[in-house]
């Protein structure tokens, strides 16, 4: 457990272990909910990868705030420590109270920006870590205050220099779709993120257009980007951060189709359920799709579970879980997951059906369609490497059953 | 305040600061609203958040709610809705104008009041016309434009910020919009705060529950987006529950038959609680919606059918909620339209057999009994089916034994004919079986059923023979009140959801945090309101004093003899005897008048019974009168008779009395020397500083100027100018320039207003009238220019810092909830001594007949020392428990003002340390934001507390 004080009242301990005794007590559904009102304090909480996040006030406050920025203080973590778990907090326990004392001062979010923080404690490595342990200095606070915080531009250091000039834009989009029982698409729609990685010497102003941008249903940017262009010529102009940061997100509703199909059959009959699922590709996207995996979590009235696939491997978690993992689909065949569930003795058939959710990945492509039209920077270096690159993976794709 | 820095950053750290700081002070962001609109975007996202909301509270408080706005449309509908949007503030606004308007006949009340009756952005508009009245700017259209234009820059500003990565700032703008946008320019906000849905799941959830309210109160702004509502199986239960509690409100005609098939899916969810909300929403749905409810009904029909198949198996019970939810949301639906849905009760009750659930049984048996009269099957049937349920009664629940009780009584109520006769058989039968039941609730039902339709069958059945006894009748009602149609009351959804402003923590937990703050009443922060409420307060109480004259005078001559009474005899048992009776009256007269000047505080009387120094009041009264404005005083003499709190109502009337015919008749208001008669040819001119308040503007301090015709000749053509202004205006028509220059200047508050001429004064003659002057500091003095027979004299005026400030009335929690944000540096102290109540007190111990209340006399005379020399408003009086009676220790004046020209208020706390007798230590302490003022006003303080008295 790691706490932080913020403000000079001082919370009490005791509210987390108020806290973990309603978790023991209540479950799961205790766990999922983000806003708690205890006898003393509201309790906000996030939960990532099993860590969860707590943050407690006692007067009113948007509850937004306390939940993002718990969800800025995991992904800062996560960035820093390069994942999340329980391990790698108690070995870093030094630099995540850096960051904490940092992001946050006296109660208010002070530096959330990732590329400020970088700069103002340095993130571990192993080089770090050898010179703590030899020189036995372990702080690994810089000294002076970052360049940006005096500059008009809050999230750019002064004034970096580098030998090459890049700048790499990825797209990250997810998939989120909704097939129900009849195989119909229910809702299909991609979440995207702009993710840029700069790095350019100076202060650059990049204008980032798209060839396409009416398909965009909704779009949140990185505060660096300037609204007015946008509103007027859809046109993204933004000074970056320096090194990586998510320059936007957006969201196209209303797709037509999916890449994949997964269409399970089950029938249940005499306290046995048969299942039958088939995955293939519908609209072959020119790229290979990998990475396929299907997931569903078995009705809890079923006692055994016999599975087989033709293709890839099916495991069988501890909590019910199945999961195939298909890989790539192979040319020759089409991959297919058949076996029978057994039922709870008195149950003759099955009336609750599990919903399967699909994983995939497609490289270099973004399966909305969205396309980057160029990149200008307007005092252009001397030399100025662009790179553009494109990811698709699902989101929440649910097939029902 | 750092709130008008240029840079984003420190604009956003200051909002915070300012938030925490003094979130009620909204004036102050009146001068930088507009620039920290437009600096808005560019603050860092956490300040946005909190700058957003004081920015709106400030539009709320300054302008009023927007009426082409949602909230504004929804005070029509939706009344009961109570803290979320105001309307109920409004609607007291205006019930307390008319209240107003009622009490004091004044033009300027009657305009406000009609201003709220038209609604806020008429008002608005027009109070801002009289607002700018002074510059002189014509029609009510510019200005309403103009005002209306801190919104629109509000919403102008905000808008982007609806594409913000954080979705604490979006949902925060949306807020905003939500509140103050017009109608039609809602639906922006729509988009954004759906796309919030994609980040994370705690944020989902809340964004949800907001969702939820605005759905609710206008479904058609999301009806088009209800497949972003559809669910998720890894979603948690209570975003689930909630998605599914939107979908039912913003279900139209045209998206629920997607709905439906979605609801069919979700069925199936192994989710079995989730399942069983979707059965309850379809029932919603079709509530809203009744085109669909045959469509629903077969689909749940089906249902049940599907579900007892796992029924005679799995006895589960989560399916069994199920199975009484899809009985509940048939009911509901058939109740709509009964007639309509006959086939739908009759395959229920055929399903009687296979249903087990005793909850889902009892609940198709009340349909029996409630639709029994319904169409033709249904009363064919009915023999049938009681006969069947009087066979299984035993073996039922007793839930369900319950209903079937009701039913066949209902039953019997309706019974005709034949069927009467088996009915009875099986009501008989049925009760006795009952009656020997395990279940006290049941054995009670059954005797009470016993006798009800008992009577209703021997008046039914014997016909005439017993004509209908007025028992009989009696009996028929109640049976029809119990049986009858009961669940109708029931009503579908309870209103009783309590609403807070969108994006607050309260909206979440549903009940008012710590702190949480509605938004502040529409256009309590307007410059003239501010003005006009002194005046009506003021008005008000002038119309309450002459209500109570009547009551005041008709006592007065009994109070005078009791004073006397007191005085010679001194006995202390009787006239605390005899005051008892003036008690309660002054009680009451107090809450008539409801001043806010009144604190009884406890501290106070319980001090009183303990030093019984009670007695002396009145005659120390009937001196004061003596000694000063008799009649002023006489008005008031119930309430200072009164012996449980003599210093409270003294203190109280000389604050309350406090405009500027009585201080010039009790206080010495202090007399400055402009001119001397030796200089000035013989004109003498005095000044004092009045506790008026300027009409014109808020920078301008109200000066009464005496001019005395020392000489012999008669002085004509007295006039006061600037006399910076008419440096520059150097021509022979003098006043006229001026006149003119000071409008015209830059600064659109001149210096000093113009002063009408004193076209002649007699020898011996005094003049007096009143200066508005605007001092550029408040201690230097202002040089000014007097013309009198046409040569010019200069001279200086000097402030006074007493008297740029104005009474702020209030009562102690509220003061010492003010002083308490006011800590730090903010507060200053400084101690001098006091030594005037030592004349008086002398005055008193020469007066040998009574002892007079040192304590009062302290007071007394600190109170009208420190009223004398500085504009204020007296707060309360506390004075410590358990002292001697020497000791004047630990007595504790309040007096609180606010600055003239910036409305900040400035809180004044005088403690006293020392003997009575003897000179007090006085620790003055002055809580103000404006540092250099307080300390200023503070050295005035402690200056003229100093001095001694002028008598």
């Amino acid at each position: 457990m790691l706490e932080k004080q913020l403000t000079g009242h001082r919370v009490d301990r005791s509210i987390c272990d108020w806290f973990w005794d309603h978790v023991i007590s209540q479950g799961d559904s205790f766990k999922s909910q983000p806003v708690i009102a205890s006898p003393t304090h509201y309790l906000f909480q996030v939960v990532r990868e099993g860590i969860t996040f707590l943050a407690c006030t006692q007067v009113e406050m948007p509850p937004l705030m306390g939940i993002e920025f718990l969800c800025r203080v995991s992904d800062v973590l996560s960035d820093y420590l390069g994942g999340l778990n329980e391990d790698v907090i108690k070995d870093n326990f030094v630099i995540v109270y850096e960051l904490l004392d940092e992001m946050i001062d006296n109660g208010f979010p002070l530096t959330t920006e990732a590329n400020i923080l970088r700069e103002m404690i340095a993130p571990p490595n192993i080089v770090s870590k050898v010179l703590s342990v030899v020189t036995g200095n372990s702080s690994n606070v810089s000294d002076t205050l970052p360049g940006a915080t005096g500059s008009c531009i809050p999230w750019r250091a002064a004034e970096p220099k580098y030998a090459n000039n890049e700048v790499y834009v990825d797209l990250v989009e997810e998939m989120d779709a909704v097939i129900n029982r009849d195989g119909a698409l229910v809702k299909c729609e991609v979440y995207g993120e702009v993710r840029v990685n700069s790095h350019l010497s100076g202060l650059p102003d990049l204008t980032l257009s798209f060839a396409n941008p009416s398909i965009l249903d909704d779009v949140r940017f990185h505060p660096c980007v300037r609204f007015r262009p946008w509103e007027s010529h859809q046109v993204l102009s933004f000074v970056p951060p320096d090194g990586e940061f998510k320059l936007m997100s957006y969201r196209i509703k209303k797709l037509k189709s999916t890449p994949l199909y997964v269409k399970p059959q089950l029938t249940s009959d005499a306290g046995k359920c048969r299942v039958n699922v088939l995955v293939g590709i519908r609209n072959d996207p020119g790229k290979t799709i990998d990475s396929i995996t299907l997931e569903f979590q078995l009705p809890p009235c079923i006692l055994s579970a016999d599975l087989n696939s033709n293709h890839g491997t099916v495991n069988i978690l501890g909590n019910k879980i199945c999961s195939w993992t298909i890989g790539r689909i192979p040319k020759d065949k089409t991959p297919s997951l058949s076996g029978t569930l057994l039922l709870e003795t008195e149950l003759e058939r099955l009336h609750v059906f599990p919903t399967f959710r699909v994983g995939f990945r497609i490289m270099g492509l973004a399966l909305s369609g969205l396309q980057i039209d160029k990149l200008d920077l307007k005092t252009a270096p001397s030399r100025l490497y662009k790179g553009f690159r494109a990811l698709t993976r699902a989101g929440e794709f649910e097939v029902r059953s | 305040m750092l709130l008008n820095d240029r840079s984003p950053a420190v604009v956003g750290a200051a909002a915070a600061a300012f938030a925490s700081v003094c979130p009620y002070n909204l004036s102050l962001v009146g001068r930088n609203y507009r620039k920290l609109c437009e600096i808005l975007p560019d603050v860092e996202e956490w300040g946005q958040i909190v700058l957003i909301g004081i920015l709106l509270r400030y539009v709320i408080a300054r302008h009023g709610l927007v009426k082409e706005s949602i909230m504004y449309s929804l005070q029509c509908t939706e009344s009961s809705h109570s803290a979320k949007d105001g309307s109920d503030v409004d609607s007291g606004l205006v019930k307390e104008s008319t209240d107003l308007s009622g009490t004091c006949d004044s033009e300027f009340v009657n305009t406000v009041s009609r201003c709220y009756m038209e609604g806020p952005d008429e008002y608005l508009s027009r109070s801002s016309y009289a607002n700018r009245e002074s510059f002189e700017l014509n029609g009510a259209q510019f200005t309403s434009g103009k005002s209306n234009d801190d919104v629109k820059i509000l919403l102008y500003s905000t808008s982007p910020l609806l594409w913000s990565n954080n979705s604490a700032v979006v949902l925060a703008a949306a807020g905003v919009h939500w509140v103050m946008a017009p109608k039609e320019d809602v639906k922006r906000i729509i988009k954004p705060i759906l796309y919030l849905l994609r980040s994370s799941n705690a944020s989902k959830y809340v964004v949800l529950r907001n969702i939820q309210v605005f759905a609710k109160a206008m479904p058609s702004l999301f009806a088009p987006y209800f497949e972003d509502f559809f669910i998720f199986s890894s979603e948690s239960y209570q975003i689930k529950a909630l998605k599914l509690e939107i979908l039912s409100y913003i279900a139209t005609d045209s998206s629920i038959s997607s709905i439906f098939k979605e609801f069919q899916d979700y069925i199936r969810d192994p989710d079995r609680r989730f399942a069983a909300d979707t059965v309850a929403a379809i029932g919603l749905c079709v509530q809203r919606l009744p085109k669909m409810a045959h469509i629903c009904v077969d689909g749940l029909l089906a249902l049940t059918r599907q579900e007892f198949v796992t029924e005679d198996f799995g006895f589960e019970d989560q399916e069994a909620g199920i199975l009484t939810q899809v009985i509940m949301s048939i009911k509901s639906i058939i109740k709509q339209d009964p007639p309509s849905h006959e086939k739908v009760i009759i395959q229920l009750v055929r399903r009687l057999d296979s249903v087990k659930v005793p909850a889902a049984r009892a609940m198709i048996i009340w349909m029996v009994g409630e639709y029994s009269s319904l169409g033709e099957i249904i009363p064919r049937m009915l023999t049938t089916v009681l006969k069947y349920l009087a066979w299984g009664f035993p073996s039922e629940a007793p839930e369900t034994k319950l209903q079937i009780l009701n039913t066949v009584c209902k039953v019997l109520e309706g019974a005709t004919g034949d069927d009467l006769w088996t009915f009875k058989k099986i009501f008989s039968y049925l009760i006795e079986l009952a009656e020997c039941d395990l279940n006290y609730d049941l054995r009670d039902r059954a005797r009470l059923l016993k006798k009800l339709p008992s009577c209703n069958l021997v008046s039914l059945g014997l016909e005439e023979e017993t004509n209908d006894l007025p028992e009989n009748d009696l009996l028929h009602i109640v049976a029809e009140c119990i049986l009858g149609r009961q669940t109708r009351k029931v009503k579908p959804e309870s209103f009783s959801y309590r609403y807070y402003l969108p994006g607050s923590l309260s909206q979440i937990v549903l009940h008012a945090a710590p702190g949480y703050e509605p938004l502040p009443k529409p256009c309590s922060l307007l410059l003239d309101d501010l003005n006009v409420a002194e005046g009506t307060s003021e008005m008000k109480r002038a119309a309450d004093y002459s209500g109570t004259d009547d009551y005041g005078s008709s006592s007065d001559p009994s109070d005078e003899e009791s004073a006397s009474d007191y005085g010679s005899q001194r006995s202390v048992t009787e006239s605390s005897g005899s005051d008892r009776g003036d008690d309660s009256e002054f009680t009451s007269e107090g809450n008539y008048n409801a001043d806010p000047l009144i604190q009884i505080s406890d501290i106070g009387n319980a001090s009183e019974n303990q030093n019984g120094v009670s007695q002396s009041s009145p005659a120390n009264l009937g001196e004061l009168m003596s000694n000063k404005a008799l009649e002023s005083w006489l008005d008031e003499q119930p309430g200072s008779s009164n012996p449980g709190l003599p210093k409270q109502s003294q203190v109280r009337i000389s604050s309350a009395r406090i405009s500027v015919g009585d201080v010039g008749k009790r206080v010495k208001q202090k007399s400055y020397s402009l001119l001397d008669p030796a200089s000035g040819n013989g004109l003498k001119v005095d000044y004092s500083f009045s506790s008026e308040i300027s009409s014109i503007s808020r920078l301008l301090v109200c000066i009464e100027v005496f001019f005395k015709n020392c000489s012999s000749e008669i002085i004509s053509e007295i006039t006061l100018v600037d006399e910076e202004s008419n440096r520059a205006f150097d021509s022979a028509d003098k006043t006229a320039v001026v006149n003119e220059s000071s409008l015209t200047s830059s600064d659109d508050v001149p210096t000093l207003v113009p002063m009408e001429s004193i076209v002649s004064l007699e020898p011996g003659q005094t003049t007096r009238r009143i200066l508005q002057v605007r001092f550029h500091h408040h201690l230097l003095p202002l040089k000014l220019a007097l013309y009198c027979d046409g040569k010019k004299l200069p001279i200086k005026l000097r402030p006074d810092i007493g008297y740029f400030v104005k009474p702020l009335p209030m009562d102690v929690e509220v003061f010492i909830d003010k002083e308490s944000r006011l800590p730090g540096m903010f507060e200053y102290a400084r101690s001098c001594t006091f030594t005037d109540h030592i004349v008086e007190l002398n005055k008193e111990n020469g007066d040998s007949l009574l002892v007079k209340d040192k304590f009062l006399a302290i007071c007394e005379s600190l109170a009208l020392k420190m009223l004398s020399n500085a504009n204020l408003c007296l707060v309360s009086v506390d004075m410590p428990i358990a002292t001697n009676l020497d000791d004047a220790s630990g007595l504790r004046l309040r007096f609180s003002s606010e600055i003239l020209s910036s409305w900040i208020p400035c809180l004044i706390t005088i403690g006293v340390e020392g003997k009575c007798t003897d000179p007090l230590n006085l620790s003055i302490k002055v809580n103000c934001e404006e540092t250099v003022f307080g300390l200023n006003l503070l050295n005035r303080i402690a200056n003229f507390l100093v001095e001694p008295a002028l008598s």
